[in-house]
């Protein structure tokens, strides 16, 4: 004996919404990507994606470890703040595989920095380098320890 | 009869449905793990993005503008070649007011050719009627409430726990809503892969224990950069916010920058 009966329209009616609410949970789990809210609303995946590059710049720690008398050098002088790739250029092959030579510095790279310019601090050494000599400057300068001549 | 034979096919639904539920985080494994074999990303061991908070900070009054930051940030990042840029210089010159004008300064003049990278021509203005010019350095401002992220309509674009304000470009659609959102101008489509592209903090190298390629080059020491949750006492950043006093840019948008800079004047935004 039955107690409650329902009526078939009711029936097909919850079916329905239980295979629209099905579907849509169905086709959720299967779109959204297995690390969304791994750290937030997002694909967490992507982080690591993003970091996954491979880095261009050695850096200086990389050049110190063969070149460590020039970076002491380097150290007790005015150009102390600056990394090596400043003026030898990106420098990871070299650091990868030392018979691949870096570019080789020349006056154009002192000048890039050192000609003088009124948007530029006043405590920064500038010259004008048609007045001042031209861009030989490591003739007289030398470029690991810039307050000395030679 | 009729009511029994429906009760059958209706419990036969529900029964399947129940089985398909139960099925569904099998189903989301078995994807995962056909994801992990089609998708590989090497990505660097050990980085927990919630154990850091990077912090950027910029001293305008060292920029020499010699625009060596733009240029390994570009070399850094593969950025294509023309007017895109994740970081970048601006030159500000400050002319002297019209005599008899009122005026402290005379109309503003901000450029920044090929982002600094080729040096700044040199000023059409004679020196003595300058009364101030200095440079300075641009990139992402790494807001704590990114307006570009809140825009982006496929949620492409996040703010990930370290506080780096990064791009999906999996799932970024090239709409460039960010790219007009962002009031830094730091986003831009990128021409190649049509999707936007923005300052990742170098990403791929404060990961593996490096600094961005920008703060690694520059030489007068304009740009610092480390991680507050793990920064020694002695570090630069340390001392660069207890000596100065910093601000970030256009701090009326409630943006909360992460990027500190030392050194401004009123007319740079």
């Amino acid at each position: 004996m039955r107690l409650f009966k329902l009526p078939p329209q009711i029936l097909r009616l919850v079916l329905l919404t239980l295979a629209i609410v099905g579907s849509y949970l169905a086709a959720r789990a299967m779109l959204t990507p297995p690390s969304f809210g791994q750290y937030g609303w997002y694909r967490g995946a992507a982080l690591g994606e993003i970091a996954a590059r491979t880095p261009v710049l050695a850096g200086k720690k990389a050049c110190d470890e063969c070149h460590s008398d020039i970076l002491h050098k380097l150290a007790g002088d005015a150009h102390k703040t600056l990394s090596c790739e400043a003026c030898h250029g990106v420098s990871r092959d070299h650091a990868n595989n030392p018979d691949i030579l870096p570019v080789k510095a020349t006056g154009s790279y002192c000048i890039r920095c050192h000609e003088a310019n009124p948007s530029r601090p006043a405590w920064l050494k500038q010259i004008e380098v048609k007045k001042h000599y031209s861009e030989k400057c490591v003739e007289c300068h030398l470029p690991h320890q810039p307050t000395q001549t030679q | 009869m009729k009511t029994s034979s429906s009760r059958r096919s209706a419990l036969v639904k529900l029964g399947g449905l129940l089985a398909g539920v139960l099925a569904l985080p099998v189903a989301r494994q078995v994807k995962a793990a056909v994801q992990q074999v089609l998708v590989t990303t090497p990505a660097p061991n050990g980085y927990d993005p919630t154990q850091h908070k990077w912090l950027m900070c910029v001293d305008a009054n060292k920029c020499i503008g010699c625009g060596l930051c733009a240029e390994s940030c570009k070399r850094e990042n593969g950025v294509p070649e023309g007017p895109y840029f994740r970081t970048w210089i601006e030159r500000y010159v400050i002319p002297k007011p019209a005599p008899g004008s009122g005026q402290t300064r005379g109309e503003v003049q901000v450029d920044s050719p090929d982002g600094g990278i080729h040096g700044f021509p040199e000023l059409s203005l004679p020196k003595d009627q300058i009364e101030f010019s200095f440079f300075v350095p641009k990139l992402c401002n790494l807001c704590a409430n990114p307006p570009c992220v809140q825009v982006c309509p496929v949620g492409a674009t996040f703010r990930a726990p370290d506080g780096a304000v990064l791009i999906d470009p999996k799932y970024c659609i090239g709409c460039a809503f960010c790219v007009q959102a962002c009031p830094y101008g730091s986003r831009f489509l990128n021409p190649v892969t049509k999707t936007a592209e923005k300052c990742t903090l170098c990403y791929h190298r404060i990961t593996r224990g490096l600094k961005p390629a920008c703060v690694e080059i520059c030489p007068a020491e304009a740009r610092l950069f480390g991680d507050m949750n793990h920064l020694p006492a002695d570090d630069p950043l340390q001392k660069f916010y207890e000596k100065n006093r910093v601000e970030v840019l256009k701090p009326h948008l409630g943006t909360e920058p992460r990027v500190l800079y030392a050194g401004l004047d009123k007319e740079v935004r």
